[in-house]
């Protein structure tokens, strides 16, 4: 549950989501679930001549398994909470 | 009605009926494609067949195009919106009556073909009285009029039934005349079973709502208006429906042809051909200028089509004397009724009446004035809109609702939030600066709220109580989820009893397939093997050093080995290998995290905290290796990183403890290696930030601990540490080094000068200072020169850094040497006069090139070296000062 946690915290910011197909949309984080499900709102498309069907979207549901990367600003990820919370994710599996 | 649909009859038809006879066996043998289905061959009348005629009706004529309700043809979209309507119906109503109802529907489209094919024939009349030859043995198709049935559907709708009889009695404060529509239908039922049914839901709201004379006239209904003059048989106005239709199916959606259902409509209802004309125009003419969009005005159309069709007895009369005797306004009205009844079509019925309970009186008072092309796309949006919202609507109860947002929320609360959700508890404490930990179910529940779109509350705007339920529902799922069987527990077995194959319960949402399988094995093995080989490495090493030494190890030449193994090399490997190689040094950062987080998860909930199992992770006192293990982990950035919260946890004497290791094998500390010009003059950029981070981090905590808590003996004895297991020449080379004595001596010249004005320090104390001072002295005499860095160790750093961008100030321009000032500001403080002397004597030169420096500063006029001249002075006199002289403007005086 370390990634939705973690996804959690990044609600209401501004991201850029990586699809398996190439297709990089930016856009606000509604919301995410525990399969990482992604709502994004207000999304643009970067490469919009390639993707012009995507102009005219403005929100979008994406279904966790179809991310390849999730682009974040430097600021949004507290790296030493992370670390933390990944030891605490490992020491509950060792458990 | 037939059940292939196609009237044998037909003089077009001829061919077909020729041998339809002889394929009414297909119940018996098996169908050859070519011989059945296209084939034009004469068959044989079987004699097995006998009640073929009872089941399928007397001279049905076969035809290709089989299409058995859910069809895709585009000419019944008309139709299929009703069976779909009927569907959706379907799923809050008795199966068995909606089915039968649905099987209705499809007989009637069925047969609807017979007579789309006779449109173009003159003989209607006779074709109808076929047709009506052609109806089913009732009891077969279950179409009897079944008050069982009635009954059940009255049972299982009760629901609705409510919610309609609601409905009804707030609308009947709206309209005066009082629209009855439960009454309405038992009333008709007996005598026109299916039909009534579905038409009663288009029908009454329609006629009802907004033509009360229309109403009225269902009224009067009850006994079926004899207008035909017929003798009414029970399908009759079914068959007339049959026929209204035709136009409907034949046509194409676009081609709409008024004059086609005209013609229609002008037989079976006898009526005079210009009122129908007029009115069929006319309706049209405005569906045409009302709907831009083909497919609804074709849905219109069909409605209409089917509704006047189906209702042509008592309908279209009115609707004639209405579009007749109403002026321009009214047709416009009906053409809004048309776009309700497509609504209601789509949606349930229950909701259709919402619908129109909401526009209804609005509506109504606009009536008068005709809807302005852009006022009338407004408004087909908005149907749009509510039609899209009210599809589905009502297709759960709040029961449904609410068991499945309490799966899916057991699925993401927990009860333990900072065990599972640890990164986004304390992020959210970080962020906000309060405590989030006990709000959480409600965190939950109104995020979740909002994300389900519930929070305005319903029907009666109640956002409370909204979400006061969904906090009902947030702690049931936390219940859920603390019965979920443990996922880590039962993974082995994962097959539940009874359970045909196997469940993955190991492969969920919260532990899912991993990339990487990494083996652990047991811990304590682990450790003990790592120990074994240490040991055995270090016993070697120890034989080593013996046969060398040729003498017993005592603490001192051990200490004294040591030192020099630290001028060998700038690479960690080889003090890590000495304090049982980098992977253990690793997992004992790891195992310290561990014990930290633990403590910490015990603080926050408010449990006795614990240090023994940390201090033992810790591995200070621990003598089995060279270098201690401790001192290795602070060769790790994360292992400097751990250090602030281990302090947290520790008492005052471990905390001694732990510097006295420290300042016992400084040397061994890598980051000390790194920081020195001599072993590394050239410095990387990496290995600055490593400097810089130890520096903001563990001098911090020293700092802390030696001002707020050591006494005097306390400092003295972690700076005899200090000298007596090092080469202090060497760590003063070092900037991390330096500080650190500059520190020591420092606190204690601070502490022995409060002392003084209290004369609270004994003699003893006194003389065992002025010792250790003469030690710390004498090993650095005659080296103070080599304190000040090389030239070229200052390029490399300014260079290093003023490339790494860290520091966009100015001083990033030159070496910042004012830690060595304070170093010989702090030494020169505690010293005598001699030892003043000697410092002076030693540093001469470099005092006077600081001068000189600044002078040289103050020929360049921009702002930048008047700052760096400020700065040089500012350094220089710090130390200066100490002996009562000041620096200015290139000359040194007595400080007055």
């Amino acid at each position: 549950m370390l990634f939705f946690s973690f996804f959690k915290t990044l609600v209401d910011q501004e991201v850029t989501v990586e699809l398996k197909n190439d297709i990089e949309l930016k856009g606000t984080l509604k919301s995410v679930d525990q399969f990482l499900n992604l709502k994004l709102d207000n999304i643009s498309c970067n490469d919009k001549t390639k993707y012009p069907h995507l102009t005219s979207v403005r929100n979008i549901f994406i279904r966790g398994s179809n991310v390849r990367y999730v682009y974040l600003q430097k600021n949004m990820v507290d790296t030493n909470l992370l670390q933390d919370a990944a030891r605490r994710e490992a020491m509950s599996d060792k458990r | 009605m037939s059940f292939f649909g196609f009237n044998s009859k037909l003089p077009n038809e001829g061919n077909r009926q020729r041998h339809d006879h002889g394929k009414k066996d297909n119940n018996n043998s098996p169908l050859d494609f070519e011989d059945t289905y296209k084939g034009y061959g004469e068959y044989e009348r079987e004699e097995d067949d006998y009640l073929n005629d009872e089941t399928f009706g007397d001279d049905v004529a076969f035809g290709t195009d089989f299409d058995f309700g859910h069809g895709s043809s585009s000419a019944n979209s008309g139709m299929i919106s009703t069976n779909q309507s009927q569907g959706q119906q379907g799923f809050n109503d008795p199966v068995g009556m909606q089915g039968a109802q649905a099987q209705q529907q499809q007989f009637q489209m069925h047969s609807s073909y017979a007579a789309a094919a006779s449109t173009t024939v003159p003989q209607q009349q006779a074709q109808m009285n076929v047709t009506m030859d052609m109806r089913p043995m009732e009891s077969l198709w279950s179409n009897q009029p079944d008050m069982s049935t009635q009954v059940g559907q009255n049972e299982v709708l009760s629901m609705e039934e409510l919610e309609r009889q609601q409905i009804q009695m707030q609308q009947q404060q709206q309209h005066p005349p009082p629209q009855m529509f439960m009454p309405n239908y038992p009333n008709q039922q007996p005598q026109q079973p299916q039909q009534q049914f579905q038409n009663n839901y288009q029908n009454n709201f329609q006629n009802n709502f907004q033509n009360p004379q229309n109403m009225n006239n269902q009224f009067q209904q009850p006994p079926p208006p004899q207008i035909f003059n017929q003798p009414p048989p029970p399908n009759q106005q079914q068959t007339q429906a049959q026929m209204n239709q035709a136009p409907v199916h034949m046509d194409s959606p676009g081609q709409f042809n008024p004059q086609h259902m005209h013609a229609m409509h002008a037989v079976p209802g006898g009526m005079p051909m210009p009122m129908q004309m007029n009115n069929q125009i006319s309706n049209h003419l405005h569906h045409q200028q009302f709907d831009p969009s083909l497919e609804l005005k074709n849905q219109n159309q069909h409605r209409q089509q089917q509704v006047m069709g189906q209702n042509i007895g008592q309908n279209e009369l009115l609707e004639n004397d209405q579009a007749l005797s109403t002026p321009s306004p009214k047709p416009t009205h009906q053409v809004l009724q048309r776009e309700d009844g497509s609504i209601a079509s789509n949606g349930n019925n229950n909701q259709s009446y919402i619908h129109i309970k909401d526009k209804g009186p609005r509506r109504m008072s606009r009536r008068s004035e005709p809807l302005s092309s852009e006022e009338q796309k407004r408004l087909q949006i908005r149907h749009a809109k509510v039609e899209k919202i009210l599809k589905n609507a009502g297709l759960m109860t709040p029961r449904d609702k609410d068991f499945i947002t309490r799966y899916q929320l057991s699925q993401i609360v927990t009860e333990d939030p900072y065990n599972e959700d640890f990164y986004f508890q304390v992020y959210k404490i970080i962020q906000t600066g309060g405590v989030a930990g006990k709000s959480n179910k409600d965190l939950i529940a109104r995020a979740y709220l909002e994300h389900s779109g519930h929070r305005l509350g319903g029907r009666y705007k109640r956002a409370d109580v909204a979400l006061q339920r969904m906090q009902n529902q947030v702690e049931k799922a936390v219940t859920v989820a603390k019965e979920r069987p443990q996922k880590n527990k039962d993974n082995t077995d994962s097959a539940r009893e009874g359970v045909l194959g196997k469940i993955s319960s190991s492969l969920n949402s919260k532990a899912p397939r991993r990339q990487l399988q990494i083996p652990s094995p047991k811990l304590s093995d682990e450790e003990d093997e790592s120990k074994l080989s240490s040991h055995a490495s270090s016993e070697s090493l120890e034989e080593v050093t013996e046969s060398l030494n040729n003498v017993g190890i005592n603490q001192s030449s051990r200490s004294r080995r040591r030192s020099s193994y630290a001028f060998s090399s700038v690479d960690q490997i080889s003090v890590l290998s000495r304090s049982g190689g980098r992977k253990f040094v690793l997992s004992l950062i790891e195992t310290v995290y561990e014990e930290v987080l633990e403590l910490e998860a015990q603080l926050r909930s408010g449990n006795e905290t614990d240090s023994t199992g940390l201090w033992e992770s810790l591995h200070i006192g621990d003598e089995a290796y060279d270098v201690s293990p401790f001192i290795s982990m602070l060769s790790f950035d994360k292992g400097v990183k751990i250090m602030p919260r281990i302090f947290n946890f520790l008492d005052k004497a471990s905390k001694l403890k732990l510097l006295q290791t420290f300042f016992n094998e400084l040397s061994h500390l890598n980051v000390i290696i790194i920081s020195s010009f001599k072993t590394n003059p050239t410095p990387t950029e990496a290995q600055l930030k490593k400097i810089e981070l130890f520096q903001g981090v563990f001098l911090k905590i020293i700092v802390s601990f030696l001002s707020s808590s050591a006494d005097f003996i306390e400092i003295m004895g972690l700076l005899l540490h200090l000298i007596r297991n090092n080469n202090v020449s060497f760590i003063s080379t070092s900037t991390l080094g330096l500080n650190l004595i500059t520190i020591l001596i420092s606190r204690a010249a601070i502490i022995k000068q409060d002392c003084n004005r209290t004369n609270s320090l004994s003699s003893p104390d006194i003389q065992a200072w002025n010792e250790i001072y003469d030690k710390l002295f004498i090993s650095l005499e005659t080296k103070l020169s080599l304190v000040f860095p090389p030239q070229e160790y200052r390029d490399t750093v300014v260079k290093e850094t003023s490339q790494s961008g860290q520091l966009q100030q100015s001083n990033t321009q030159y070496f910042d040497q004012s830690y060595i000032w304070q170093f010989l500001a702090s030494l020169a403080l505690s010293g005598k006069l001699n030892h003043q002397r000697i410092i002076i004597d030693e540093v001469r030169d470099e005092i006077f090139g600081t001068i000189n420096c600044a002078e040289q500063m103050k020929s360049l006029p921009d702002q930048s070296s008047a700052y760096r001249r400020d700065k040089l002075y500012q350094d220089l006199n710090l130390f200066l000062n100490v002996m009562g002289l000041v620096a200015r403007d290139g000359e040194i005086s007595e400080l007055k």
